[in-house]
Order: C-alpha cells, then structure tokens, then sequence
C-alpha cells in the first residue's frame, strides 16, 4: 500500500534536512520555507479538496504530523495552529468565508490562532477579550498571550466575548490597532515565533467574523482546541520516534565497559520502555483518529485521551533518550535536547496534564452508572 | 442506538425525545424542553461539541457556518427545530 501523503512527506523532509538544530539554536524559523510548505497545503491537510486543500483524513494528517514532529516540534507546532484555524473556519465560518479563508490558508498565507489571556489559561470560560458589533462591522478589544507562530503569521484568530455568547475573528495582522511582542527565549519550540497581541480598538468588516459571531464559547473553544490535541498528540508521537531511534542507534555504536551500551541490560530496559511508548501513543491516536474520521460523538474525548498520553510518553521517553545518549545528546539543537525541551511543554498546553485528567475524570463519571 | 431509528422518519417528537434520551443519558440529569442547557451549567465544553456531533451524525444533517450559534443548541426545543431545517433544506449540507 502506497503511504499516504508520501510526495509531502518527502518534499517536508527535504525542507527540513539536517537544519532543525540550527533553527532552534537561533530561535527562528526561514519564513520562506513555511510558505512554500503551506502553499502545498501541508500545513493544514485535512482542508478539503473542494477547498483547495489536500483532503487527508484525521489518520493520514496524523502520521504526517508524527513525521514533521519527529523531525522538528517548532515546524509541527505552526502545522498545528495553522490547521486549528482551518478546522475553526470550516466549522464556523459562513460559506464565503469558508471559500476565501481556506484557500487562503492552503495556498501559502499563515495563521495563528489566540485563546490564552494573562487572566485565562487553563480556565478559557474567564476570556475578557471582545469582539462587538460597531455600525456594520465589529470591533476588537483585548489581549492574547503566547501566540505560537504569531510571528510569522498574515492573520491571527481570535476568540472573544461577543455578548452573552461568543465569537472568532479573523484579523490581518497589518490592522491598525494590533501590537505584537515577540515571546523571548522560550523554553521549546523555539523556532515557533510565539508572540503576546495586544487589539486596542480594532476595527474588522463583518466579514471577518466566523458565521457572524454568536457561538457558544465552550463549543467554539472545546472545537478549535480537539483539532490541536490530534496535532499535538500525533506530534508527540513524532517525538517519540524521533528519541527512540537516537537512543537506538546511539546505544548500539558507543561502547563502555568492552561492550556496546545496548549489552547492558539497565540500558535495555530503557529501550523497551522507548518502544512501548512509541507503541501506546501511535496506537492511541490512531483510536482518536478513527473517532474523528467516522464523526464519533467521543472524538473530543478520545483527542484528550490522545494528547495526554502522547504528551506523558513524549516528556518521559525525551528525558529517558537524553539519559541514554549522556553527554552526546546533552546540548541545545540535539535531537534529544530539543525532544526534552518540546515535550515538556506539550505537557502544558491545549489542556495540561491536569485539565485533561479533569476531563478524563467526567468522561469516567458520565460512563460509569 | 435509538438514533438510528429516527433517522429516516424524524418528527419533532421523535427528535426531542430522542434527544431527551442522550442528554439523560450523557450528563444524568433529567431536562425539560425548553430548559437552557448552556446558562444552567449543565453543559461542559467537552459536551458542547458531543452534541454537535451527535446532531450530525444520528440525523445526518452537517451544521456548520451560521447553524452553529448558541441560540440554536440552547435547548432541546431549540435543538429540535434546528435538525427539522436542516433535514429539510435543499442542500443540507452546504458545501462543507
Ligand atoms: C509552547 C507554547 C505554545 C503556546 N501556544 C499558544 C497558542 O498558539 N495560542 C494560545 O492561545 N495559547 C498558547 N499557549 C498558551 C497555553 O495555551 C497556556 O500556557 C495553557 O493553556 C496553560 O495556561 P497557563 O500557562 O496560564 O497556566 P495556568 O492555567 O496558570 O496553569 C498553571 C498550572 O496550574 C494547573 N491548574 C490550573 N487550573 C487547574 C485546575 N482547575 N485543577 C488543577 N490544576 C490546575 C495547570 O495544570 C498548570 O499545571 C502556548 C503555551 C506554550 C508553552
């Protein structure tokens, strides 16, 4: 069976090279190259065909995911947020807006997308941002923190308060009214442009409002936020991969003690436990995955379910892989320096460790007589 | 599955019922028609997009766009007259 997705997954790769390392180094990625990526479509797959977009179902976008993430969590993260604003606009926006916006985004222009405020991380329902009807358009007022790709971006979508309901907006990032500050040095997925906004009184036509405003804010966000778990847990995943074939290849070539490391029997122990993680995590998502493919009422959970594992085996197998490779793996731009950095944080966001759990915890109750 | 059931004679009453069921079912509360699900707390984030889903794949409507505002999932009446229209509209589906 030919592998889906196998063209983009070679022109990703040749994208990529060997030049990962350097880009988290220097803390940026090339601009160029994430057009030339997101005019192929790659960065938001699932787009559909009728849309201009590469029509990958959730399994086929996930293993591409893995792929990208395997190589490099800063490329991955902007894949993310470009394919949470895709899915967002595809759900909610009104057909013109569905046409002009998802062409846009599958033929190279780039997109953040803003949930989280100083006074609303974990908890999203305290967002104070506001997006308001004035005269025949809308106006924007608020703040959004630690935008991934925010930097790189052409538009950020925004979610705000739009009275007693809630709203999405896409706004240019040349508007009037829009300040960005670069997030310095964060600690992984550092190439990822992440960026606090600032929107004092930004005026938008209606048309940039997804479906005219007026959503449920837990719908709105609970829907963008699934699309993200997916990408972050097949990420992950990538992570994985990524450490368990520097570990395997690492332990078998240094020899200490007259015998490779992979002889050792501590170390093999390690190694197991790289490919049961690599195992339950694939596994995993393809489960979500498949809830998501066949329209499964459970797929949200089933993508918290996805992401919390991917995210737990991530963090541990990264800080096991930088264990094995001692000091070969112990600095920045390494593979396994960026896996122990990036997998960390993975822990954090879209729903930590513990606003899954919290969820998780529900979904146990509401099955459970 | 009762949904399954309803799919191809669906009336108001077999949808509010049906809908009453999942929703017992789901967050073990029993809710009247017109009780406002989302200001009553009785909806979490997570159920907010079940219930999409599960509109959309027990009536095989897709509801996107306009169709997914607030004051269409505020309650089981609300619910109800949402997946009439669509059903019934010429091009359900839009062109999503
Ligand atoms: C690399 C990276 C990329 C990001 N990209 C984006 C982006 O593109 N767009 C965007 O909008 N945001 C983005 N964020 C922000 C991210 O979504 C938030 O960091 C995340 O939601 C957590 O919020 P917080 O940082 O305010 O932590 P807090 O909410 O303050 O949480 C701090 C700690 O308290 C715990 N905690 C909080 N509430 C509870 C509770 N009820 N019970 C138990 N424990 C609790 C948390 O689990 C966590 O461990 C990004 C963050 C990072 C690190």
């Amino acid at each position: 069976m030919p592998e889906p997705l196998a063209d983009e997954r070679a022109f990703l790769g040749e994208l990529i090279g060997d030049r990962a390392g350097a880009w988290d180094l220097a803390g940026e990625l090339p601009l160029d190259l994430l057009h030339k990526a997101g005019a192929r479509g790659l960065l938001c797959a699932q787009v559909p065909a009728s849309f201009g977009g590469l029509g990958a179902t959730s399994q086929d976008n996930g293993e591409f995911t893995a792929y990208a993430g395997s190589l490099d969590s800063s490329l991955r993260s902007i894949m993310t947020s470009q394919g949470i604003v895709a899915y967002t606009v595809q759900r909610f926006g009104d057909r013109a807006q569905r046409r002009h916006y998802l062409a846009e985004l599958t033929s190279g222009k780039l997109a953040g997308v803003g949930f989280s405020e100083p006074g609303a991380g974990s908890d999203l329902s305290s967002m104070e941002t506001s997006i308001e009807p004035d005269g025949d358009g809308f106006v924007v007022n608020g703040e959004k923190k630690w935008l991934t790709g925010a930097r790189y971006a052409d538009y950020l979508l925004i979610l705000g308060r739009n009275g007693d309901a809630a709203a999405a907006a896409m706004i240019p990032v040349d508007s009037p009214g829009l300040e960005i500050d670069l997030v310095a040095d964060p600690m992984g997925c550092r190439a990822a442009g992440h960026a606090n906004v600032r929107f004092t009184g930004i005026r938008l036509p209606a048309s940039a409002v997804l479906g005219g405003g007026g959503q449920s804010l837990p719908m709105l966000f609970t829907t963008a936020l699934s699309y993200g778990r997916m990408s972050i847990a097949w990420g992950c995943a990538g992570i994985i991969r990524a450490c368990l074939q520097a570990a395997g290849t690492h332990t078998r070539n240094r020899t200490q003690g007259g015998v490779a490391l992979a002889e050792h029997q501590l170390v093999r122990r390690h190694l197991a436990e790289l490919l049961i993680a690599e195992q339950t995590s694939t596994r995993i998502c393809e489960h979500a995955s498949r809830s998501w493919d066949s329209g499964s009422p459970d797929m949200a959970v089933m993508a918290v379910l996805a992401k919390h594992t991917s995210a737990g085996h991530a963090a541990g197998s990264a800080a096991t892989a930088v264990q094995l490779l001692g000091s070969a793996g112990a600095q920045d731009g390494h593979v396994v320096a960026r896996a122990y950095r990036d997998a960390k944080l993975m822990e954090l966001i879209e729903g930590s460790n513990e606003i899954c759990q919290l969820i998780l915890a529900e979904h146990a109750l509401s099955i459970t007589g | 599955m009762t949904a399954e059931s309803t799919t191809s004679a669906a009336t108001a009453e077999t949808i509010r019922h049906e809908l009453l069921g999942f929703l017992a079912e789901r967050i073990k509360t029993t809710v009247e028609p017109e009780q406002d699900l989302f200001s009553s707390g009785l909806v979490s984030s997570m159920f907010a997009m079940q219930l999409v889903v599960h509109l959309e794949e027990a009536y095989d409507i897709a509801i996107v766009g306009p169709d997914l505002k607030l004051d269409s999932f505020r309650t089981v009446e609300s619910m109800t007259a949402l997946v009439l229209r669509l059903k019934d509209a010429d091009d359900p589906a839009g062109d999503a």
